[in-house]
């Protein structure tokens, strides 16, 4: 929406100070070596990429330890490194960290290369640069971009992209305008138009040479420039603005050709400034997690640590012992010194050391592959994601983006809603609807009908008409109020900056107008205006042509005041063809009664009054239009004061604003119109099921009260029944008033509700003023305490950055979930500052887009995206960091009770390599697999019931108690798998290898067994990742055994030809489940949570689903 | 992103396209525990197991086993260990058994060690496979030091604690009062003698130093058939393990008087380790070892109680599968 969008590059602005002349940069025109004599100025050589292949080792090392657990195994393997302490051999010791680095070096180093790649192309373009010339004059040459400097004169011809950040000198049109498309800028693809000055425009470009253009300093904003050009041998300075410049990444449309010198190259150009990523978030679920990891952490400390302190003891007790035993031969007889021990360093030393190695041994307490499977997982759910049907826009042809890859699982947690208005919940597609001129309402719609008879000009949009209307303007000849009425339209024809681009239609006789700019608003204006035969075709920086009822007719286009939000309303100065001046101002209802001479007609004003109510009532978007006529005094008055202040260097905005405000007044009210901001589709569904699903829906609109609260009934978020709260104040003490009135009414409410069933629902409806008072005056305490209690929130007139400090409210005073969606950059604050960001690839380009975590087409697709992939994601994400954890341990405590049996000195009977594989192959891909595939409801059943979702708001899947469960059952399972086989070959001849390669073979089929039983939705890819795993797994167990070197050859062949084997895996299997198994059935059956019994109704109903569920089950017992 | 990455042709559609796999739609089987899955799940294990918990225990009953701690008794009561490691005194020692029950051929012999570490880090990492396989490598020691290298620096093959605390206690056994033969040939694992240890590896400067660990080895006869050795170097993975000494081949009646002579050369007594004899015929489930009999016992027990308890609790609060009015919200209407 056009307001907030200029709100929003004003904001922008206001962060880069005015312009003095010490640190300007100065640039002289067509001498780049002059221009960078003094200071570098950045060459226009871009670097996207990263790396090169010299600093791509250590730099992306170096990123990639910022991971504390990370730096934790590269410690591990550090230490392992000291004979002392080495557990491992050198190789399997580093495998799992440097397996873990190389898949993520080699992701990095192709993403690297294709940066590479694509800087290289962009690099080795071709502009026409002009070189002053042997003999023959200046010509242009072709150069490659990256010998571009500052202070170039370039040439660009239509449809070629801008190497650098250019001040526009000249072009092919007389009056120096040429269109640009900043589609890779902004994505907005409409034609910007952009001005060559009058002074530059017909002095051949190698004439200018020794101009000096002093500009601001390279920021990145894009909406923003300052400077002035002074000519050789002129004193006088002209001024440059952002009309001037055109950037790198634009595209030069419409335009024969453009001349123009470069004043920030490379990665000075606003573009690369603002080549920043999304920000960084993290997951609620991975906060989490990190609090479990400290769980662990503290475990493994303890099993160190009474490792340790048993070996101490052992050693202490078997002192006199340790010199004889064969077993650990204390002393080294062969050196030369006699009482020489070997390898032996006192208890206290010895202890240190068990305590380090014991680190060793167990560290994958601290599950290292974790870290990358949640990276698969979430890439595998973002795929799924983003090639889900559902959530593609037709009308736009626009997928779904992740655009953050790592909050994914936030999405299924989600409690409080903040939703942009304009754009988001509507289609930002304006369409004139009525008007009131002259205090006459026309806005009977059974009147209206599509413009009829043959017109030469077809604008592209089409707009019904009033017959009566249209017969008023022309017919009504010299009448008052046909005069007025032609008024009306003529303002809305010249009071805008729409550019006309006219093409030859189908017809021959017609002619097709694209009316182009950047405010949806104007377009539909200027549309009416040319439906009701007010045709604008064509512009110019001096002046605009205008068809009016069939005679063309020059308008002179003597000065703009462009829209900001302090004034809400623009105005132009108009040379009409009879010589007369005329002012057009149209704006916001409430800046535009205060600047309406209201004495020339009481009646008119209280009229247009009213029906600017109703209008805003209907929902629609309302504007007002005055005029007036300047006299020659006014008007050079204003000249001289307009020009002072377009050349001033110093403060230039405040002092057009000053100017603005000082001519707009007393004017002659026209009238007002309405415009539709239509519903997007199947908005009021979505807001219903959202609710259902028990996640609040707040609106943040610029948008009026009125308009807002009607738009909030039409889209189903205020009710009849709600009672409403409104703060609406316009100072800080009526402010506090209203917000005390707000807290004892919720307060009555909450108290009453208590005694009775059915609980009064309530809506507070907040402005923008009110919240500006709550908080500069620290009452967010209040507010926060009224909006929790309120099921709708709504506020009205809020600026952007308020946006962001009703969502921070929310956020900082409770844990609950926060996502803002938006489509404009007025919501870019607001999207940053929730934990999840969507952006709404629509109408108003993509900065949103460019600043959210994901991004879509449509409001409605947030239910499937919520309810079924967030929750899925969440579910899955939840479940497999839960069993990750699980499944390590699991080893680590069978290591554990082994360590007890071997005079605790950390000897292991699983092999080193199977130690290192068991969490990197054998049981990673599993549990990967699921994570992306198992759904634990289908889609339809999740969109039929919405309160599912509450699973994941009350962290159903992810918390405290399920972790000391699974970590309980992972103590019962390695005591299984342990005790089993040891109580079995206790004093028989069994040897380590062969118990090794059963404890390895038992845990690996356990845990994935326990997966399996986990599992919901059984594919043909589960049951190979599962299945697949075990039978990878004795494969690996069967090929370290064909090796004659390595201690244990040939165990497993061995092992596997005994009968004991086979029963012990079986009884292993068997007894680690049970538990397991027994409190699952009892829980599903008898404590059955709403998934559970949604997972029961699925079934029963869906008949062509269901296979027999017995084989299913019988895996357990199939081993 | 890269801003630059040219955007898809506009007019080409973005609409993903639509495959089962994508849009999370495969064919799947969902399977839920209801009460008949649990209650036969349960009733299935314990019918397996508990027959198969008997057949184990008969089959652990039917072994005959001989066991027979000597250490105690074949040393003097004082100075246990100048005793053992005395070189010159005569350590012969005879022990006289009898045969509860037949023992049928094949009659396994096995000495069994107790709180001996031969799963001890320092032990365990003790030894060079490369060393014992490969005759060029005759000097990789590292791992073995300090028993890796003679006092003048020569290799010393094989090398480590575990070789050089090879067992030397031997037994000869007569069956009332008849010699009768330990065959030791193919006491080792025939996959160890072919490719685990070399047969052009001979012995070198073993058992030479200082103080001697155990068991010297004949130099002319290479390591892949010095099976006791193969035996000892197949480290156990518990602290008190048996291992194979050698085969009787030859029935042995019920009340027949075992006479052993044992050369009790092997120090325990310096850790307070035990030395024990074990004749034993064997089964399918290995030595006598009523426990995995037990084990299965107890958990098939466990399971069929499992599956009474289940329907016990079923009868008693009985819920419909997926009926609507359980689900939380509709449940809070009903209240």
């Amino acid at each position: 929406m056009a307001e907030d969008h200029h709100g929003s590059s004003r904001h922008m602005s206001a962060s880069q100070k005015d312009l003095g002349d010490e640190d300007a940069r100065v640039v002289r025109v067509g001498d780049a070596e002059r221009t960078s004599e003094r200071l570098e100025y950045a060459g226009n050589a871009v670097r996207t990429a990263k790396y090169s292949p010299l600093t791509f080792l250590p730099r992306n090392l170096f990123e990639q330890f910022h991971r504390l657990a990370y730096v934790y195994f590269l410690v591990i393997a550090v230490l392992n490194q000291l004979p002392q302490l080495a557990v491992f051999g050198r190789g399997a010791s580093v495998m799992p960290l440097a397996f873990v680095l190389i898949v993520t070096a080699v992701k990095d180093a192709y993403e690297d290369w294709r940066r590479h790649r694509s800087d290289r192309a962009e690099n080795g373009r071709l502009a026409a640069v002009l070189s002053p010339g042997e003999g023959a004059g200046a010509q242009f040459r072709p150069t490659e971009w990256k010998h571009v400097r500052v202070g170039d004169v370039l040439r660009i011809v239509s449809n070629e992209s801008l190497p650098a950040d250019m001040v526009l000198l000249a072009t092919s049109e007389p009056t120096g305008v040429a269109y640009v498309q900043t589609l890779n800028l902004d994505g907005e693809s409409n034609l910007k138009t952009r001005y060559a000055k009058q002074e530059t425009l017909s002095t051949p470009p190698d004439q200018l040479t020794g101009a000096v253009i002093r500009c601001e300093r390279p920021n990145r904003n894009v909406y923003g420039f300052q400077a002035n050009l002074e000519l050789e041998g002129e004193s006088r300075r002209i001024p440059l603005g952002p009309s001037n410049i055109v950037l790198r990444g634009c595209e030069l449309k419409n335009t024969a050709w453009a001349v123009g010198v470069v004043v920030y190259a490379g990665r000075e150009t606003k573009a690369m400034l603002n080549n920043a990523g999304a920000p960084k978030k993290r997951s609620r679920l991975e906060t989490h997690m990190n609090r479990e990891t400290l769980f662990l952490s503290a475990i493994l400390v303890v099993l160190c640590a009474l490792v340790a302190a048993l070996s101490g003891v052992w050693l202490r007790t078997h002192e006199e012992e340790l010199e004889l035993a064969q077993f650990f031969h204390k002393r080294d007889y062969l050196s030369k010194d006699k009482d020489g021990n070997y390898n032996y360093y006192g208890i206290a030393a010895q202890i240190v050391f068990i305590f380090l190695m014991a680190v060793i041994v167990f560290q994958i307490m601290i599950p290292i592959s974790l870290y990358i499977s949640m990276e698969l997982v979430r890439l595998g759910q973002a795929y799924f994601m983003i090639r889900d049907t559902r959530l593609y826009d037709e009308s736009s042809n626009t997928r779904f983006q992740c655009r953050a890859l790592n909050i994914n699982e936030d999405l299924g947690q989600v409690k409080c809603v903040f939703s942009d208005k304009t754009g988001t919940l509507t289609q930002n597609k304006m369409e004139f609807r009525c008007a009131s001129i002259d205090g006459i309402d026309y806005s009977d719609i059974t009147r209206q009908q599509p413009v009829e008879g043959d017109r030469i000009w077809a604008p592209n949009i089409s707009v019904n008409t009033d017959s009566e209307l249209v017969k008023l303007i022309r017919d009504g000849g010299d009448t008052y109020q046909g005069r007025h009425t032609r008024e009306f339209f003529l303002a809305l024809a010249t009071c805008n900056t729409i550019v006309p681009m006219i093409t030859d239609g189908a017809d021959p006789k017609k002619k097709v107008i694209d009316y182009q700019g950047e405010s949806p608003d104007e377009q539909a204006l200027v549309s009416a205006a040319a439906a009701y035969g007010f045709v604008l075709v064509e512009r110019t920086s001096g002046h605009i042509v205008i068809d009016v009822l069939g005679e063309k007719q020059r308008y002179e286009v003597l000065g703009l005041h462009e829209f900001d939000s302090d004034r809400k309303r623009m105005s132009v100065i108009i040379g009409c063809p009879d010589k007369t001046v005329m002012l057009f101002v149209k704006g916001a209802d409430s800046s535009m009664f205060g600047v309406i001479d209201k004495t020339i007609n009481s009646d008119l004003v209280q009229a247009t009054e009213k029906h600017l109510h109703s209008y805003s009532s209907l929902g629609l978007r309302t504007l007002v239009i005055g005029m007036r006529e300047l006299s020659q005094a006014e008007f050079q008055e204003w000249q001289m004061a307009y020009e002072k202040a377009s050349t001033a260097l110093l403060g230039r905005g405040n002092l057009l604003r000053g100017v603005a405000a000082n001519i707009e007044r007393n004017l002659r009210l026209l009238g007002a119109s309405g415009i539709e901001d239509k519903l997007q589709d199947g908005v009021p569904e979505a807001i219903e099921k959202l609710r259902q699903a028990g996640i609040k829906v707040w609106v943040l609109t610029g948008d009026k009260q009125e308009t807002a609260i009607s738009i909030g009934y039409s889209c189903k978020l205020l009710t009849r029944e709600m009672t409403q709260i409104v703060i609406n104040s316009h100072s800080r003490d009526s402010c506090t008033k209203s917000l005390d009135d707000a807290i004892s009414m919720v307060d009555k409410f909450q108290s009453f509700s208590t005694d009775s069933q059915a609980r009064v629902p309530l809506a507070l409806i907040i402005d923008g003023n009110s919240l500006v008072y709550i908080f500069d005056t620290d009452r967010e305490e209040k507010l926060f305490e009224v909006a929790i209690a309120c099921d709708v929130v709504l506020c009205c007139r809020v600026a952007p950055l308020q946006k962001a400090g009703i969502v921070d409210l929310i956020k900082k005073r409770t844990s609950d979930m926060t996502l803002a969606i938006g489509d404009g950059a007025n919501d870019v604050s607001m999207i940053q500052m929730a934990d999840v960001g969507i952006g709404i690839s629509g109408q108003e380009g993509r900065q949103a887009v460019m600043a959210s975590d994901f991004a879509m087409g449509q409001f409605r697709f947030l239910v499937p995206l919520l309810l079924v992939h967030g929750h899925w994601n969440y579910q899955r994400m939840g479940y497999m960091i839960l069993y990750n954890f699980y499944r390590n341990a699991t080893f680590v405590f069978m290591l554990f009770w082994y360590v007890l049996y071997t005079g605790f000195t950390l000897t292991t009977a699983i092999t080193e390599w199977s130690s290192v594989l068991y969490s990197v192959i054998y049981t990673a891909v599993p549990t990967i697999v699921v994570a992306i595939l198992d759904k634990d409801l289908g889609r339809r059943t999740l969109l039929k019931y919405p309160q599912l979702y509450g699973a994941g708001q009350c962290e159903e899947n992810y918390n405290l108690r399920l972790f000391i469960f699974i970590m309980m059952d992972s103590v019962w399972q390695s005591l299984a798998i342990f005790f089993i086989p040891y109580l079995a070959y206790r004093k028989s001849v069994i040897d380590g290898a062969s118990l090794g390669d059963l404890w390895t073979l038992s845990v690996v089929i356990l845990v994935n067994i326990h997966l399996a039983m986990d599992v919901i939705r059984w594919n043909w890819i589960t049951h190979a990742a599962i299945w697949g795993s075990i039978v990878a797994t004795w494969i690996c167990v069967m090929i370290i055994d064909s090796i004659p070197i390595m201690p244990g050859f040939w165990a497993i062949y061995k092992v596997m030809g005994t009968g004991l084997f086979w029963a012990l895996l079986l009884a292993v299997t068997v007894a680690g489940m049970i538990p397991h198994f027994a409190a699952k059935a009892f829980k599903e059956y008898f404590t059955p949570s709403d998934i559970q019994i949604a997972r029961e109704m699925e079934k029963w109903q869906d008949t062509h689903d269901v296979t027999h569920p017995e084989v299913q089950m019988s895996t357990v017992v199939r081993v | 992103m890269d801003p630059f990455e040219v955007e898809g042709d506009s007019r080409k559609s973005n609409k993903p396209k639509y495959s089962k796999f994508t849009q999370q739609e495969l064919p799947a089987c969902k399977p839920l525990l209801t009460p008949g899955i649990v209650v036969s799940a349960f009733s299935l294990i314990g019918i397996l197991f508990v027959p198969i918990g008997l057949a184990s225990l008969s089959a652990s009953q039917e072994i005959v086993e001989l066991i027979d701690r000597y250490d105690t008794s074949c040393v003097p009561m004082t100075d246990k260990v100048g005793f053992i490691q005395n070189s010159k005194t005569d350590k012969t020692c005879t022990r006289t058994l009898t045969v509860p029950k037949q023992m049928k051929s094949p009659i396994y012999v096995y000495y069994q060690i107790g709180d001996f570490y031969q799963n001890h880090r320092r032990y365990v990492k003790s030894r060079s496979d490369k060393q014992l396989r490969y005759k060029e490598a005759a000097g990789l020691t590292k791992n073995c030091e300090p028993e890796g290298n003679s006092a003048d620096g020569a290799p010393i093959i094989p090398c480590g604690l575990i070789a050089w605390s090879l067992f030397n206690d031997t037994y000869t056994i007569s069956v009332n009062k008849k010699a009768i033969e330990v065959n030791k040939k193919g006491i080792a694992w025939q996959s160890d003698k072919n490719n685990k240890f070399g047969s052009d590896v001979y012995p070198s400067n073993f058992q030479k130093g200082n103080i001697i660990g155990g068991a010297k080895l004949n130099e002319s006869i290479p390591l892949s058939e010095q099976e006791d050795l193969i035996v000892w170097m197949r480290t156990a993975a518990l602290p008190t393990f048996r291992k194979l000494y050698g085969r009787i081949e030859a029935d042995i009646m019920a009340n027949d008087q075992l006479t052993v002579v044992i050369q009790n050369n092997y120090n325990t007594y310096s850790f307070g380790g035990s030395k024990v004899l074990v004749l034993s015929t064997t089964s399918w489930i290995g030595g006598k070892n009523n426990f995995i009999g037990v084990a299965y016992l107890t958990i098939g027990g466990l399971c069929l109680f499992l599956a009474v308890g289940f329907i016990v609790l079923y009868m008693f609060k009985p819920r419909a599968l997926g009926d609507p009015s359980y689900l939380s919200w509709n449940r809070d209407i009903l209240d």
